[in-house]
């Protein structure tokens, strides 16, 4: 651990981990090369799942999340995490939580049970927008960490829903047409390309993915015709269970609709690691269901 | 004078006249209760359709979520709570950041969906998610293939949450039994065998 470093709480949420553990290894090494240490958040759950979750029963959604946030706040460490879905759940509820006296109450009563008391004293960050806030990394020291960069490569950006969404809630300022992540994209030496709804949510959440999964696919289908237009190499996102529906969706969708995309997915910390010179073995992208060799083979 | 425009059937003008519930089986709290548990103002709803408009379920289903801020304004609550459209919203918030009236269209799907549950009416997949955090912690558990990418990545084989320090678990059960999630999600599930 160097002196300097930025500490954070690691909230590893469940397919990161439980999946795409390349994402998880990539998190660590990638953010501690730009100066962020991201320490284990003990015995988090998950965080959990707000389309499941919340859409069954939302008193239990904000008593669960408000859990993990309590675990950071006795390491007295602020929450960083690598998941759309996760922030959703636990920034939101820390949020809600610290201005809703009403709702903490409710939910005190029953951490009550378990010994643990929500007090408000932590923040929850992405590390995506840690990546690029200049007060912390910004996107020069994420160019400064480029061993080799992904010169020739054509990457489009998917943002997600839950990070951004719903604005009036957020701080990220403009959710029709955000450039941030591009920003974050030219950094690594590749070209962020644009493309027709990029905004569109990549269709499985809420729960719908399990509901109806030909019915998520559909939207996945939209979004990779979108993609296809403007050639892209490769998509990135920074939320795991969209890199799953992009990724395992393709496969899905060739036995469903058998329309064969052939899309490399990647999540921006496994983007960022091969640009610091991560081989593709450090972070497991054999485990992609769409294979990224075509995408290697441009950068490497 | 102006003749006052009324229809002959006391009945049926006293109805039209409450110009909000005039269907028999209409209930007025519904819409208090979908505000109350989706924290937005739903009643406000002028019906513009620029939710629908955002939504990228509308163009491939009979999904409407314009149709369903109706419903709840009007207490159409059976209407609502049991049209299998209601677990077709993917919660992207599309809908609610463009709101011109500053609603949240989808928190009051949220809402509708407490209530349904409520009803035993639930989505499977969304109750297999409850056992499956009860019985780890995780919503998607790790397994035997991963563990071994795990390894050779030079990770643990279990991650740093209830995987690893499964004497977390007690607290995370407790949680759920306190609201009978876990208990409910059990009997529905079985009832639906």
């Amino acid at each position: 651990m160097s002196g300097n470093n930025h500490q954070y709480a690691f909230f590893l949420g469940c397919i990161a981990p439980n999946r795409y553990p390349g994402i998880e290894a990539a998190a660590i090494q990638t953010s501690k090369n730009v100066g962020i240490d991201l320490l284990p958040l003990k015995g988090a759950s998950c965080c959990p799942a707000p389309g499941a979750f919340g859409s069954i029963d939302l008193n239990v959604w904000y008593a669960m999340a408000a859990r993990n946030v309590v675990l950071a706040e006795q390491m007295k460490m602020d929450i960083a995490l690598v998941c759309n879905g996760c922030y959703k759940s636990i920034w939101e509820v820390n949020h809600k939580l610290k201005h809703n006296d009403e709702l903490r109450d409710g939910v005190n009563e029953v951490l009550k049970e378990i010994d643990m008391e929500f007090k408000g004293t932590v923040d929850v960050w992405h590390l995506a927008e840690l990546y690029y806030d200049p007060k912390v990394v910004g996107v020069k020291k994420i160019a400064d960490s480029v061993r080799r960069p992904l010169t020739g490569a054509k990457v489009a950006v998917h943002y997600g829903c839950h990070l951004m969404k719903p604005g009036k809630e957020r701080h990220f300022g403009d959710t029709e047409n955000p450039m941030w992540m591009e920003e974050l994209v030219a950094a690594l030496g590749a070209e962020p390309v644009q493309y027709r709804n990029k905004m569109q949510c990549c269709g499985a959440g809420g729960g719908v993915r399990g509901y109806d999964l030909t019915h998520a696919l559909d939207i996945t289908n939209e979004k990779l015709i979108n993609l296809q237009e403007v050639g892209a190499d490769a998509l990135t996102e920074v939320c795991p269970f969209c890199q799953l529906q992009y990724d395992r969706g393709q496969v899905e969708i060739k036995d469903k609709f058998g329309i064969e995309w052939g899309l490399p997915v990647l999540h921006y910390n496994e983007l960022l690691g091969l640009a610091q010179g991560m081989s593709p073995d450090e972070l497991a992208l054999d485990l992609h269901a769409v294979d990224v060799e075509p995408f290697l083979k441009k950068i490497l | 004078m102006a003749v006052k425009k009324d229809y002959k059937d006391q009945k049926l003008a006293e109805k039209l006249r409450d110009r909000k519930y005039y269907i028999p089986d209409s209930n007025p709290e519904f819409i208090k209760d979908v505000e109350k548990i989706g924290q937005t103002a739903a009643h406000m709803c002028y019906q513009c359709g620029t939710c629908t408009g955002s939504c990228p379920s509308a163009p491939r289903s009979s999904y409407r979520i314009r149709l369903f801020m109706r419903k709840a304004i009007l207490g159409l609550e059976e209407e609502a709570l049991t049209d299998p459209d209601l677990w077709l919203c993917t919660t992207c918030y599309s809908c609610t950041d463009r709101c011109p009236r500053d609603l949240a269209p989808t928190d009051a799907i949220m809402a509708m969906r407490n209530l349904a549950f409520k009803r035993d009416i639930v989505p499977r997949n969304f109750l297999q998610t409850v056992q499956l955090i009860y019985k780890s912690g995780h919503g998607v558990p790790n397994n035997d293939a991963n563990r071994a990418a795990r390894k050779k990545l030079g990770l643990e084989e279990e991650p740093e949450t209830t995987h690893k320090y499964p004497e977390y678990l007690p607290g995370i059960r407790k949680i759920i039994d306190h609201y009978k999630l876990k208990e409910n999600a059990d009997r529905i599930l079985a009832e639906g065998e």
